[in-house]
Formats: C-alpha cells, structure tokens, sequence
C-alpha cells in the first residue's frame, strides 16, 4: 500500500483543504501533509532497494516504482516541503499588504497538494496513457497557480501555458499512441496489447520500429514542450516568473523534471527496440540548443524571476543532453544534477518572492544594487544559491556538472561536450553578474526599507541550502546505490 | 480478419467528411458556428468508432463512440456556447494571415500529413486515410491556434487536435485503447475546457476583449 | 441517325422544359419557408411567355453583341445541355466533346452575358460584368478542378465515360475525392447560378446585384431569352451534379421504357438538389462581394485537394 498512500495523501490534503475554514489549519495541513510524504518517500527508496533490482508496483502492476520513480519522489516531496514553508510567510504578508485574497490563498492551498499528487502519479504510473493524463493534471493545476494573482501579466502567461503545454500534450497523447500502435502484432490482431510500460520493455525488440521512431519524436516535442526543451520553451519564462514564489520554485525545481522523466520512458523503449543512438541523439540535440539558446537571454536579462527562469531552461537542457551522451558517468551526473538542482534552485525563488515583497520590483535597474546592504539575510541566501546554481564549489552542482563533464569528454563525443562546457560558462557568467551587481555594492538612494530579521525567514531560507551543502560533501550509500540503479535503467543495461 | 469493402469505405467517407469540416472551421468566422461544426466533427468521429466497434465485434470501442457522444457533443459545445453567450463577443476578427492564403496553407498541410501517413496506410485496417486525416486534423489545428486571436477559436483548435488523436487511436488499434486511458483521456479533455473557460473569462474580465494578439507584454 | 437526332430532339425538349420549372420550384419553396405563399411553380413559363410578346427596347449606345449576346447565351447553354448526360448514359452530342467542350460552352456564354451588361454603357451593366468576372476568376477553375477529379479515376474527360465508370463503380461513389469534389462543384453551383450567399437572385439593390445587373438593360424578346438560357445553365450544372456524381437510374439502352425511367430518376435527384440548394439560400445570408472570394477560394481548395487525393491512393 505504500505507493497508493503516496498518491493519496497529497490528494486528500488538497481535499481537506476545500474544507477546512481557518488558513493556520491550510498551512498545517500543508506542511504536514508533505512531511509525511518524504517520509513515504524514504521508505520507498528502501523498498525499491530491497527488491534488487526490481521495482515495487501495486494493483497489479498499476502503479510501479523502479530507482528512478523513487529518485523523483524523493524530489517533488521535498520541493513541495521547502515550497510549503515558505509559502507560509510568504502568503501572510501578501494578505497583510492587501496583495492577494484570502479565498485565492485558499486556492492555492488546495491546488498545491492536487499539483503534487499529479506530479507523484506521473512517476508511479505503469500505464503511459495514465501518465499522460497525469501530467495533463500537472498542467492544469499549475495553471490556475500561475493566474493566481489575476494581473494583466500572470493571465497572459497562462494562457500562453496552457495553450502551448496542451498543444505539448496533444502531441504526447499522439506519440503514445503511436507507440501503443508499435505493439500490436499482425498475427496477434485479437490480443489488446498492454499500455504497461514495463510489459512494453519486456517485448521492446518486437515492436514495430517506424511506428516506434514516429512516436518517439512527436514524444519529444510534446513533453519537450513541458519540459521547456528550446524552442518550445517560451512559455517558461512568463509562466515561471508570474506564478507567486512558492509555485515557481516548484515549477522550476520540480515539474520540469517531471516531464523530462515522462521523456525517458520513451527514450527507454525507443533504445531497447531501436537501439541508444536515434533517441539518444535526438535528446543531446534538444538540450544542446536548450543551453546554448538561455546564454544570450541570461546575459541580457531585466528581470530576477525570469533570470532564474532561463537558467532553468539551461538545467534542464543540461540534464537531457547528458542522458543523450548516455555514458555511465553522464547520465548519473545527470540524475545527481537533478537533486542539487531541486534543492538550490528553489532558495533563488524563495529570495526574490522577499526582494518581490519588500521592494515591490524585480527589475535589475530599479533594484539597484546593494542588496546586501539593505536585505541582508535574502541577499546571503541569494549568493549562496546564486554561487551554488553557477557551479561553483563546494556545492554540489560542481560535482555533477564536472561527473557530467568528465564523462562527455572520455565518450569520444567532443563537440557536444565542448557545447555543453561553452552554454555552462555563459550562463555562469550571466547569473554571477548580474546577481553579483544586484547584491553588492552600496545601497540605492533613498533609504529602502531594511529587512527584519525572523525565525521564520531564517529557517525557509537555510534549511534548504544546509540541506544542499550537507548532501554536496556527503552522498548517502543508499542513494548513490539509488542514482547507479536509475542510471542503469535509463541505459538500458541490465 | 479483413474489414469488409463497405466498412473501409465508409469509414474513408466519414473520415473525408471530417477532414471537410475542418477546413469549414478554418473559414467559417462565427464563433457558435465553428463550435457547432466542430460537435459535428464529433459525431462523425462516434459514427466512425461505432461502425469500428460493429464491423469488428470490439465492443469496448462502443465506449469511445459513446464518451465522445457525451462529452464533445454534449457537455463541451454547451459549456463553450455558454461561454461565448456571456462574454457576447460572436465573431472572429481578423485572423492574422487572409483567408484564401490560409486555405493554401491548409492545403498544404494536409498533403504533408498525407505524405508523413503513406509509409503506415499498410498498417491501418481501417480506411487508406483515417491516419492521414488524423494528422490533418493535428497540423490544421495547430495552423488555427496560431491564426485566429479569439481564445475560444483557439480552444475549439485545441480541441479539433484532439479529435485527431482520437482517430489516429481509432485508425491505428482497431480494438482501441485501454478503457483506463479512454477515461482518463474524457475526464481530461473536460476539465481542461473547464480551465480554459475560467481563464477566457478572467482574460475577458481584465483585458475587455478576448483578443489573445493583446496579450503582448510579457517579452524577452 | 435516326436515333440520334431523336435523342437530339428529345433532350432539348426535357432542357426547355424543364429549366424554368426548376427555377420556378426552388422560388416557390423559399416562399414558403419564408411563410409567404409565393408565385406558383409554373410562373416563369409565364413569365417567358409574357417577355416573348413584347418589344424590345435597345440603348441607341448598344452595338450588334447587345443583341447578339442572348442568342449566344441561349444556344451555348443548351447545346452544353446536349453534352451532359440527363436521363442516359450516352449524351445526344457526346462524341463531339466532354469535359472540356462543357467547360467552354458554358464559359462563352458567359463572357457574352458580361459583353452584354458593358455594351449598353449604362453603370450598373458595367458593375454587374465586373463582378461576374471575378467571381468566375475563382469558380471556373474550381469547376474544373472537381469534374477533373472524376475525370482522372475515369480515365477520360469524356463525360458519357465518367457516367459509366461511375456506374460501375459501386461503393466507390463514396470515395473521399469524390466527396471533396462533390462539396467542391456545390458550392461552384451556388456561384454559378447566383445564388445566395453569392448572389441575390430576387434583387435590385445597386450595392448587391451581380446577374441582374447585367439583365439591366434587356426587355422583350432578349431579355426572355437571357433569363431561359440562365435557367437553362442551371439545370446543366445541376445535371452535372446529379448525374456525374450520383450515376444511378440512367438508361444504357434507349428504350422508352427505360427512358421514362431515367428522365423519372434525373427528376427525382433534380428535386434533392433544388431542395438543398433552397435550404442553403434560406438559411445563409448573401456575403459581401470581398468575402464571396474566401468561399470560392474554400472550394478551390477543396476541389485541389480532391484532385491531389486520387493521385495519392494510387
């Protein structure tokens, strides 16, 4: 039982929260409710552990956990954790400064566990039709989250959203089929063929291998476009820096990932009918030209949240193109990536939602700089996480950007690591600057508010960058075990 | 089992027939027109899972035929009527790209799709064309999304994609699709036209139009 | 011989005779959906009867086209008739031409209909031809287009081969080029005989007429002839609907028997499509002159498309 209660407990969370009057009780039944799910979650990393190799699955291989499920749980339970502490303060000051409703608070308190547990189906999901409609739930939950606040702006980026993440999807739908279309035999016409992912590894070599590339690329441009694969991705900005602070990190820190995981099972199959190198080189395609498109738009960015925004777009394209490599050390760089990336990439928005709040701009040129100065404690956790998602050492994106590195050039495919190195550096570049002239420097003219310090500041700002600065140095064995388990199984090795 | 001449014929029919009121809805102008000729659209695709259904004994493809019924025939053209009735905008504007020029484009399209579906018109039991009209539909309606500027026309093309989809399940696995996913699939589609709606409404609220080119700001 | 110029004589006598009563029909019904009793159906023998009693009356601008042009229109709808076959497989003048010659015929005619509107110099003759022009441009092609479509699975433009090919076809006659063709020469026929939403074929109004802008100036004796040879090209193009794409109950051997059956048959599917045709001039209004080249642009497309479609079946 220990997937289904995964799957429900956000539900029911989202449930009660329709009906609970008082907001103390939302934010309680938030927090909690999503605490009780890492906790699940560990569990399920153990389990999956325990089974050798195997994978947990329920209902009759309904809902299914192999490594790489467990992996994503763990990283949309605890995005949804930091989310829903910060959310906390973040919201009462809203409600203070008459920014928002209490019964939109309301909506978001109901939405965000329907937007996780929709994110948790993808991943335990057997079934790739199920998938897909989870991630159609994903979709529209996060869209009513990203209009949230109702202004001219947030409505334009959803509407941009969900016609292009619809569009995305109507085209996943199609690739599913087709893939589905793949495993009915001529012979066997009476046998209804399984959606089962699994059951589809099984008889990989047997499917249909037109039907299987045809379905393969309309996959990639449709959850490609969820993913925020260039040049689908231009709804990502607007979607990601409209949405209030909470929404984006999970957005940033965690749904694209989703849909990034949604593409492996295809690439998964794709390999074993086809063989690695068409998907594979399809995906270093894609997150070659992701990185290499969010340069010039980090170095010319205006905006903070649209800054983080497009060094998302730069992850995300950074982790597909090192499972495109598809060498041992890239793909486990790639998996490690996603767990650092998760924790420091949602600080960064947890910060500007505060520099949002206090200064009411998040253009560069009316912030100024001299952050440090004015918001001290923002500003620290901004550096941090800024230096943290740059790459630098100590943190743990350094050591999975160098693994992934490491790996490109010993596989003998030069030019695309040389892409890879040359998109990280002008990012890094990019993001260093322009965060670096935001936060130092003196403080502007005119005395901007000085931020006060509170426990609750402090703790949704430290505790996940702590987090990340643990885990840099120390790997648990059980998760590395965990990442090589994934690993092999996006490879295809047995 | 080898479809009977008549069955594949009539399908090719229905499907053709499909294929004509979508090219309709690229040059009709009138909003309630357009959604009722994509409910028409969606009785032709439950005219054509039902004959599927009878000619090969697949009776579970009777559900296909019957949601569609249900929800795009029914529930959907009502709740976009409705919409339409309360934000009483009923015509199209300008779309951005002339009429017969868009009909060349559509034109063309279609003969991409026709030449992407030749290499699996084999593979399909159903009709030489179900696939190729599947892909039509796709590629048209991503022409309208980005054509017209009304949000409800936008919505209709969205959902027209989704027929499409809906026949390439039908054209491609003649004993359909699990009914788990058929469900999900219904459920999805409804709740998502739901969202949409919200947000049309929202859009209408704040920008006074439902002129989608007005939402412009966010650049860079 | 003999048989032939009995076919002859006996198809022009179901053309004569029978285009004013369709004209007649379709005006009734539309009457009536409008709740209106409206004219009796045999009005426009009347009508002709009436016109072909008075004088004339000619511009002392017009030149010899003006009354030369409803002879010509009159003699090349009806020997456009005779190539079309109504109530048999084999058309009376069919050896002598097809598709093509059809297509000619009817576009001679046409052009001069459009001379006539421009001799007389008056300014809403000219405005009718204008607009006749560019609404031909679009339909002429599109037509066609649509009978090429029948003519390729066919294998000759040769309308007596289509008809036979089409009977032997079976179920073929649902085939998706056929249908695309079939919306295609529809809507070619609603700009052909003027029709709304093309045309309004009850008005006067200056900013709305196209046909009878260019009957303006006629009276008597011409003007009957030009309003029996448009019926007469509308019973033509409704045949070709009927009869190309719908080739059921046509006589193969003459006998009388067979013969009154088919002209029963062609009068039947003349009824279906008078119908439909009533049913979509109630149910639309006309479109603006700038909007009428998006429809025929539409069936253009249309007709294209079918065309494509038999080659890509292959």
């Amino acid at each position: 039982m220990l997937l289904s209660s995964i799957l429900l407990l956000p539900l029911a969370a989202g449930v009660l929260c329709l009906l609970v009057p008082r907001r103390g009780l939302l934010e309680a039944v938030n927090i909690s409710a999503f605490g009780a799910l890492l906790l699940l979650g560990l569990d399920l990393l153990a389990a999956v552990l325990a089974t050798n190799r195997g994978a947990v699955t329920e209902w009759n291989e309904f809902l299914r956990a192999d490594a790489l499920s467990a992996w994503m749980v763990l990283l949309i339970s605890v995005v949804s954790l930091a989310s829903s502490f910060y959310a906390v303060r973040y919201f009462r000051r809203d409600l203070a400064a008459g920014a928002i409703t209490e019964k939109r608070v309301r909506e978001f308190y109901v939405l965000t566990p329907v937007f996780a547990s929709g994110m948790l189906l993808v991943v335990l999901a057997n079934n790739l039709g199920v998938m897909w409609a989870a991630v159609e739930i994903t979709a529209l939950s996060s869209v009513l989250l990203v209009a949230l606040y109702n202004r001219k702006t947030s409505l334009e980026a959803a509407w941009k959203y969900v016609m292009l993440g619809s569009l995305g999807l109507v085209l996943a739908l199609f690739g599913a089929i087709f893939m589905y279309a793949a495993a009915i035999r001529p012979g066997e016409a009476a046998a209804v063929p399984s959606f089962n992912w699994s059951r589809l590894l099984a008889i990989a070599p047997q499917l249909n291998p037109q039907l299987v590339r045809l379905a393969f690329v309309f996959v990639l441009v449709g959850y490609g476009t969820k993913a925020g694969l260039a040049p689908m991705h231009t709804w990502l900005p607007d979607a990601h820096s409209e949405a209030p602070s909470p929404t984006s990190a999970m957005l940033s820190g965690v749904s694209l990932k989703i849909a990034v995981y949604a593409l492996l099972r295809f690439h998964i199959l794709t390999a074993a009918c086809l063989g690695p190198d068409f998907s594979r080189h399809l995906l270093l395609g894609f997150g070659l030209g992701s990185m290499l498109l969010a340069g010039p738009f980090v170095l010319t960015q205006r905006n903070l949240k649209r800054l983080l925004a497009y060094s998302s777009l730069e992850h995300v394209g950074l982790i597909c193109a090192a499972i495109g490599l598809n060498a041992p050390l890239t793909v486990f760089g790639a998996l490690l990536h996603m767990g650092y990336h998760a924790l420091a990439k949602p600080v960064l928005f947890f910060a500007a939602g505060n520099i949002h709040q206090q200064r009411h701009e998040l253009d560069f040129r009316r912030l100024g700089s001299g952050l440090g100065r004015t918001m001290p404690f923002t500003a620290l956790a901004l550096a941090v996480a800024a230096v943290a998602i740059s790459g630098l050492p100590p943190f743990g994106l350094f050591f999975s950007e160098l693994t992934i590195l490491v790996g490109a050039f010993s596989s003998d495919q030069a030019w695309a690591s040389i892409g890879m190195l040359v998109g990280l550096i002008v990012v890094f570049c990019g993001v260093l600057s322009k965060l670096a002239g935001l936060i130092l420097g003196p403080a502007p003219a005119g005395e901007p508010p000085r931020e006060r310090a509170s426990a609750g500041l402090l703790l949704t700002l430290s505790f996940p960058l702590v987090t990340l600065l643990v885990f840099s140095f120390w790997l648990p064995g059980a998760v590395r075990q965990l990442l090589e388990l994934a690993a092999d199984i996006i490879r295809g090795t047995p | 089992m080898s479809p009977p001449d008549a069955v594949s014929r009539l399908i090719t029919l229905l499907a053709s027939l499909m294929l004509v009121l979508q090219l309709l809805l690229v040059v009709q102008r009138m909003l309630i027109t357009n959604i009722r000729l994509f409910a028409l659209q969606s009785v032709l695709l439950a005219a054509i899972a039902t004959v599927v259904a009878v000619a090969y004994d697949a009776w579970h493809v009777l559900v296909i035929a019957g949601l569609t019924l249900i929800g795009k025939v029914g529930i959907l053209p009502w709740q976009l009527t409705r919409l339409v009735r309360r934000i009483k905008i009923d015509q199209e504007i300008h779309p951005l790209v002339n009429m017969p020029a868009s009909m060349l484009i559509c034109g063309a399209l279609t003969l991409l799709a026709y030449v992407v579906a030749r290499p699996f018109t084999s593979l399909t039991r159903l009709g030489s064309n179900t696939l190729a009209v599947a892909l039509t539909l796709l590629l048209t309606g991503f022409f309208l999304m980005i054509n017209r500027r009304k949000a409800i026309t936008q919505v209709l093309a969205l959902l027209t994609t989704e027929n499409g989809v809906m026949l390439a399940a039908i054209a491609l696995t003649t004993y359909g699709i699990p009914l788990v996913v058929e469900i999900g699939i219904f459920l999805d589609v409804i709740v998502a036209v739901m969202v949409l709606g919200i947000l049309v409404f929202r859009i209408r609220e704040s920008f006074s139009s439902m002129d989608v080119s007005k939402l412009n700001e966010l650049k860079g | 011989m003999n048989s032939g110029l009995l076919a002859i004589t006996l198809q022009t006598l179901l053309l004569l005779g029978l285009a004013p009563l369709v004209s007649g029909l379709i005006k009734n019904w539309k009457a009536k959906l409008q709740n209106r009793r409206g004219a009796r159906v045999w009005q426009p023998y009347f009508d002709l009867l009436k016109f072909f009693r008075k004088d004339m009356v000619v511009s002392e601008h017009a030149s010899w086209i003006f009354r030369a042009a409803p002879a010509v229109l009159f003699l090349s709808a009806l020997t456009a008739g005779l190539l079309v076959p109504l109530a048999t497989t084999q058309a009376p003048l069919g050896v002598f031409g097809g598709a093509l010659a059809l297509v000619g015929l009817l576009a001679l005619g046409r052009f001069f209909l459009a001379l006539g509107g421009l001799d007389p110099a008056s300014a809403f003759g000219g405005m009718g031809s204008s607009r006749e022009m560019t609404i031909a441009a679009l339909a002429e092609p599109a037509m066609m287009l649509a009978i090429f479509t029948l003519a390729t699975t066919a294998g000759s433009t040769s309308l007596d081969q289509i008809v036979q090919t089409g009977r032997a076809a079976g179920w073929g006659l649902a085939d998706p080029s056929r249908v695309l063709a079939l919306v295609a020469m529809f809507i070619v026929l609603l700009a052909e005989t003027g029709r709304i939403p093309v045309d309004n074929p009850a008005t006067h109004l200056e900013l709305t007429m196209i046909h009878e802008a260019m009957l303006l100036e006629y009276s008597g004796r011409g003007l009957a002839l030009m309003e029996w040879g448009a019926s007469i090209k509308q019973l033509v193009l409704m045949a070709l609907l009927a009869n190309l794409f719908f080739p059921i109950g046509l006589a193969v051997a003459v006998t009388p028997a067979s013969f009154t059956l088919g002209v029963a048959w062609f009068a039947a599917k003349l009824v279906v499509i008078a119908g439909v045709v009533v049913v979509v001039e109630f149910t639309n209004a006309k479109l603006r002159l700038f909007r009428v080249p998006d429809l025929l642009s539409a069936a253009f497309m249309l007709a294209t498309l079918a065309l494509v479609s038999t080659f890509l079946f292959k």
